[in-house]
């Protein structure tokens, strides 16, 4: 019996980058062959208690997206475990998509179902995943988007929503299913600041009720209001992990000063 | 006979031309619906998918008919062997090997993220397939689907050779009795297919227009 919520224990993941034909050199490196090996994920471990918020941060192209990816499921990891409570879902025969349905994940371009209201986007999984009875379903659909602030475009399609209010919707449709973590890939990066700020707002709510969130994100202000632990990611591997204040005061590697630096001085609004 | 009874004449070969159209059709979706996903799905599968559009998008329509008219009718007793049931299969599998590319390009057009999504609330691959890439696959078809349409209602008019009672099979009769008025008969029988062909294409490319716009396309 653990008690954590998830954990991932030495986890790797590679994947072969295509690129154009020809590539170009670019300060002596060449690419001959036309692919690349990113190596994504390289022995993250990475453990996750009851009420947790985690937050990693890190260069883009780093990985961190798709060690987010694989801690759902959503990519299968070439190595390593990774554990729902009790149930390790990289055992060959567990049956993924039901412990997916135990997840959250909210995306960083959204990927509302489009074909569906805003009602029927956090409907859908509780209908045919959770098999709730109509009423019930509905019930807990609107209370999910009452939750997050769009009670007003309930039977808005996708398109007709402005950015954060579809990125709501979405933190409702990953929320209504009442899963034992959610896990959220960058949910504000592709908004502007203004509707960022909504974002945040729903985040410091579910953050205040004792959500576990594991979340990727640049929002220094959020994540240093929220987070009980910052994960600094580059290269595929944790490079330093540590509370928000260490890595605003005094971070332990150069790499992570050096970034730090680098947010902090761009980010001067607030 | 004049042009006029020539008209009504063609006219009552309209619902066998319409009827074979429509079951071919949808032949085609039952078909070629679920092959494109295992087309795109599938890894293991494709290669037969492949061989089956191959060989249906390769071999005239007409060889396809004779082929399956006179091994069919050998085989199997009446309502199989019937030249309209016969018509039907023919080019209902036809269609659905062209159906088959045309929603191959539509599961494209929805995108992989959406699959991503539906996999992330927690529904296996055909359960995102049926709940949202097929409802979404519809709308990025329209424009394939009103030209195979077209095609069908076309092409039906080779089934007048294995004796399936169509508009083309009465204009071939009216021709070939006196007074063998050639050109009015051929030209009354394009004007029935352009007006078959005609509107429900266009209707088609209506609603996929409105349904995309509606979804934000």
């Amino acid at each position: 019996m653990t008690n954590y919520v998830m954990e991932a224990r030495h986890l790797f993941k590679t994947y072969v980058e295509k690129k154009a034909k020809k590539t170009k050199e670019v300060g002596g490196d060449t690419c001959p062959t036309g692919k690349h090996i990113v190596d994504a994920v390289q022995d993250v471990s990475l453990q996750i208690r009851k009420g947790d918020i985690k937050l990693i941060f890190g260069p883009s192209g780093s990985g961190k997206s798709t060690f987010l990816r694989c801690m759902a499921m959503l990519e299968t990891p070439d190595k390593g475990q990774i554990f729902l409570g009790d149930e390790e879902l990289t055992k060959s025969g567990v049956d993924v998509n039901k412990a997916r349905a135990r997840i959250g994940f909210v995306f960083q371009h959204i990927y509302l179902f489009r074909h569906l209201t805003a009602l029927g986007n956090v409907e859908l999984a509780l209908r045919q995943v959770l098999k709730l009875p109509k009423e019930e379903a509905r019930k807990r659909a609107l209370d999910a988007l009452a939750e997050v602030k769009v009670s007003d475009c309930i039977n808005r399609y996708p398109s007709q929503m402005s950015g954060g209010q579809a990125q709501r919707v979405g933190i409702a449709r990953a929320i209504a299913r009442n899963p034992d973590i959610i896990l959220l890939d960058e949910p504000t990066s592709a908004l502007d600041p203004e509707l960022t700020g909504e974002v945040i707002d729903t985040l410091r709510d579910l953050a205040r009720e004792g959500t576990t969130m594991l979340i990727v994100s640049h929002e220094m202000p959020f994540a240093r209001e929220v987070a009980e632990e910052m994960i600094f990611y580059d290269e595929g591997k944790i490079v330093e992990t540590g509370p928000p204040s260490q890595f605003f005061n005094a971070p332990n590697t150069d790499r992570a000063k050096r970034f730090m630096d680098r947010i902090i001085n761009r980010t001067t609004r607030e | 006979m004049d042009a006029w009874g020539t008209f009504i004449t063609l006219l009552g070969g309209v619902p066998v031309t319409l009827s074979i159209s429509i079951i071919s059709f949808l032949i085609g979706i039952v078909l070629g619906l679920p092959l494109a996903f295992v087309r795109v799905y599938e890894k293991r599968a494709r290669y037969l998918v492949d061989v089956y559009e191959k060989v249906f998008r390769g071999i005239p329509e007409i060889v396809l008919l004779l082929l399956f008219y006179y091994g069919l009718r050998a085989t199997f007793p009446f309502p199989f062997g019937s030249p309209f049931f016969v018509a039907c299969f023919v080019l209902g599998l036809r269609s659905g090997a062209n159906q088959s590319q045309i929603y191959r390009g539509a599961i494209r057009g929805v995108g992989d993220e959406q699959m991503v999504a539906g996999m992330s609330i927690g529904f296996s691959k055909w359960k995102a397939i049926w709940h949202i890439m097929i409802p979404q696959v519809f709308n990025f078809s329209t424009p394939g689907l009103g030209s195979e349409y077209a095609l069908l209602i076309k092409d039906s008019a080779y089934v007048y050779i294995i004796t399936v009672v169509d508009v083309m099979f009465q204009t071939d009769r009216i021709v070939h009795s006196p007074p063998y008025d050639q050109v009015t008969s051929y030209v009354l029988a394009a004007i029935i297919y352009i007006a078959l062909t005609f509107p429900i294409a266009f209707w088609l490319d209506k609603w996929g227009n409105k349904r995309k716009k509606k979804i934000g396309l």
